[in-house]
């Protein structure tokens, strides 16, 4: 009867290990469109035999563990692409609002060049003309509007930038504290034994979330995983969780500063808040400058030339354009500070007639400012600056999306689950639950027909 | 090799790609533009800024020199009456000198030089859209009788000229001030005319001929005034030329710069239609297939 227990043992534990890899199926299939699941397959080893006294002792399957299929080194690789993927979506988004201000729309500043220029040659043909000296008032009035609005948009691009980070900081500490959640759990269900594969892939995709926030360096350690910021700053030791702060800093934007309340907020780079900061604080304050030194310098010049003139009441030509006394945000302050055409100063010798200032003013427009530039050169030289910083951007982010579309393809080639090949699991793991079934009904059949050998006495 | 099996990622990329390539197409046909934002050409975008700038002012140097030829053309006519009329004196102040006339000869041909006088300063005032062309910069009318003037004007303007943008850094003088061309202290036309009335008036043949000499030379100084405002109007014929030659150069700049080439942009746009529903066409055929769709059911 030896022979026959160990036979029954086998089959039992065929049944066992049938069912576990049937389990396994059905949960792969379950979760076949869950975010982050990686395939688990099921390790089935044969146990050991002897031979003993002409028994077959032992033998069977055992089922050692289940395994989720995963690439810890491609997992790397996509959480540092999706933080310079977030970095540049969010620059590419900035300054393609930005870019749009400097577009060749009819209201942008070269535009407005374009009417200032044309109305003061007008204005030579006919310097008497009221209608000509309104129209060089009011294309004065168009430019510096054109100014005001384009720095309003660059600074409505940056204070965008600014809620961003706020955001963002916010988002990155609901994600710390979920990740140091799950490495507790994790860690507690490696304790016990379990398996803590769902686990990990939920946390693989919180960790991917947070890469796309703000650039990150995962490690493993003693006390599980460590997640620091790519500059050192801690996020996350095990189950402890550091949360960042967003403080409103002198320049009355947004800094972020670390658990130990140190402004980290420069060393930040890549993801959603990386992106943002370098926009904010490097990206558009480089043209604010720009377009605030050609506020100054042009409405300076123009300023210069009306005073070589004498207006048509026969004063001395008075400042055209007004600036902010700051001596701050020229482009955002500049206003025109004559009130009628009368005080533009057309006149070179105070006859109301003449119109020997007016080739002054042109100059302006057509002779280099203290920059070395002729206002359309440097305000052409902006355009350019923004249009190629927008189109790397975009070129990036895309190149970016790329890399990791082929890396999400090699992680899905490991670890998504494929419908086809569990169907066929499901099947070879049905035929062998089958056939399991069939080995405990044969032996039973087997013990059976060995009980009923004494009481049969035709044998 | 164990390949993905989830394909959506990869079609919606395609899908995605296919769709940027339409929106592009589409855009560059509908706009007529291939740069329509400055990431599109950068460089170009920047070069559109001197051309925008370039294209409003050859479009005004265009119209100054217009209204420019036209103040130029009505000077050089009111010059050319000036001459006229002043050979007119020449020829009574020639007919004077002869010593036969009699006084009340002489009287009538003090009243028709009297009438050129008054017709010449009325030239000397003319004004085109109230600009006195004679004035200088001044706006007031040029000249005025007054009695205890030599020549019985005073002249009310300046001796400043005008002069016209039709290019950067390209003007033209418009103007030659009525001090220069009338009341001149070497060439006084207005003066000649005078002293010729005040010789027919006296009756005097040696001064009613040396007063007509004198109205002749007056006829050769402003014939060569004149010639300063035919100078500037072939200056201004040619600038026009050449204004035109800009317009044409700039336009086709702009073109060359950010206009789509229809043609492609069209043969893009019914490209990017095909690729698209090619796309979406192999994505509708591929999504739905699992093994599943081939297994009997349990029966």
């Amino acid at each position: 009867m030896g022979g026959l227990r160990t036979a029954l043992t086998i089959g039992v534990q065929a049944l066992d290990v049938s069912e576990a890899a049937l389990d396994t199926t059905s949960n792969n299939i379950a979760n076949a469109d869950t975010p982050g699941y990686t395939d688990e397959t099921v390790d089935i080893s044969a146990n050991p035999t002897t031979l003993s006294g002409g028994d077959i002792v032992g033998g069977g399957a055992t089922l050692d563990q289940v395994n989720s299929s995963r690439d810890e080194l491609l997992n790397q690789q996509i959480q540092q692409q999706t933080s310079l993927e977030g970095s540049a979506n969010t620059e590419s988004a900035a300054l393609q609002q930005v870019q749009t201000y400097f577009g060749n729309t009819g209201t942008d500043i070269a535009s407005q060049l374009a009417s200032l220029s044309s109305s003061l040659a007008a204005l030579s043909a006919s310097p008497s003309s009221e209608s000509a000296q309104q129209s060089v008032l009011a294309a004065g009035q168009s430019l510096a509007q054109a100014f005001n609005t384009t720095a309003a948009g660059l600074t409505g691009a940056q204070s965008q930038a600014d809620g961003q980070v706020t955001s963002s900081v916010s988002q990155i500490n609901s994600l710390t504290q979920q990740i140091a959640q799950l490495n507790g759990e994790l860690a507690q269900a490696t304790a016990s034994g379990q398996n803590g594969g769902v686990l990990e892939d939920q946390r693989d995709q919180v960790v991917q979330q947070l890469s796309s926030l703000v650039g990150v360096s995962v490690s493993q350690s003693s006390q599980g995983e460590v997640i620091t910021t790519a500059n050192g700053t801690p996020l996350v030791m095990g189950s402890q969780s550091f949360s960042l702060q967003s403080v409103t800093g002198s320049n009355g934007f947004q800094q972020v500063e670390d658990a130990n309340g140190n402004n980290i907020t420069g060393d930040l780079q890549g993801g959603q808040l990386g992106g943002a900061i370098q926009v904010r604080d490097q990206t558009i304050p480089g043209y604010l400058s720009q377009l605030n030194t050609l506020a100054t310098q042009f409405a300076g010049s123009f300023n210069d030339a009306q005073a070589l003139g004498t207006d048509s009441n026969g004063n001395a030509g008075q400042p055209f354009f007004s600036l902010p006394a700051s001596g701050q945000d020229a482009a955002a302050g500049i206003s025109v500070a004559l009130t009628s055409p009368s005080q533009i100063a057309i006149s070179s010798d105070g006859s109301a007639g003449s119109n020997g200032n007016v080739a002054n003013l042109s100059a302006v427009l057509t002779s280099p400012l203290p920059s070395g530039q002729t206002p359309a050169n440097a305000y052409a030289g902006l355009v350019f600056q923004v249009g190629n910083d927008a189109s790397s951007a975009g070129t990036e982010s895309t190149a970016i999306g790329q890399n990791l579309l082929q890396l999400t393809n090699q992680q899905g080639s490991v670890s998504a689950v494929n419908i086809d090949e569990e169907t066929a699991n499901l099947i070879r793991y049905q035929t062998a639950y089958e056939a399991g079934a069939r080995i405990v009904s044969t032996i039973q059949q087997l013990s059976t027909d060995t009980l009923d050998m004494g009481s049969n006495q035709d044998y | 090799m164990r390949v993905n099996p989830n394909i959506v990622p990869d079609i919606l990329a395609d899908l995605q790609q296919s769709q940027v390539s339409l929106n592009t197409a589409l855009q560059q046909v509908s706009t007529g533009k291939s740069v329509n934002q400055p990431s599109d050409n950068p460089a170009a975008a920047a070069a559109m800024v001197q051309n925008t700038i370039e294209t409003g002012d050859v479009d005004q140097y265009t119209q100054n020199v217009s209204s420019a030829l036209s103040t130029v053309q009505s000077a050089s006519s009111a010059l050319s009456s000036v001459v006229t009329e002043l050979t007119q004196a020449v020829s009574v102040g020639t007919a004077g000198a002869t010593g036969t006339n009699s006084s009340a000869n002489l009287q009538s041909m003090v009243g028709q030089v009297q009438g050129i006088l008054s017709s010449v300063v009325s030239q000397a005032n003319t004004s085109v859209g109230g600009v006195y062309l004679f004035g200088g910069t001044g706006t007031s009318t040029p000249y005025t009788p007054d009695p205890s003037s030599p020549y019985g004007y005073t002249y009310n303007g300046n001796s400043d000229v005008n002069s016209v943008a039709v290019g950067d850094d390209i003007s033209v003088q418009v103007n030659v001030p009525g001090s220069q061309i009338f009341s001149n202290s070497s060439n006084n036309v207005l003066g000649s005319l005078s002293n010729l009335i005040a010789a027919l008036q006296s009756g005097d043949s040696s001064a009613i001929s040396s007063a007509t000499t004198a109205v002749d030379s007056a006829v050769n100084y402003v014939g060569q005034q004149q010639v300063l405002y035919s100078n500037a109007e072939s200056q201004l014929n040619s600038q026009e030329t050449n204004l035109q030659q800009d317009t044409v150069s700039l336009t086709s700049q702009a073109n060359n710069l950010i206009g789509a080439n229809l043609a492609t942009a069209a043969t893009n746009l019914s490209q990017a239609e095909v690729e698209n529903s090619a796309a979406m066409a192999a994505a509708a055929k591929v999504l739905p297939n699992t093994l599943l769709d081939y297994l009997e059911p349990p029966s």
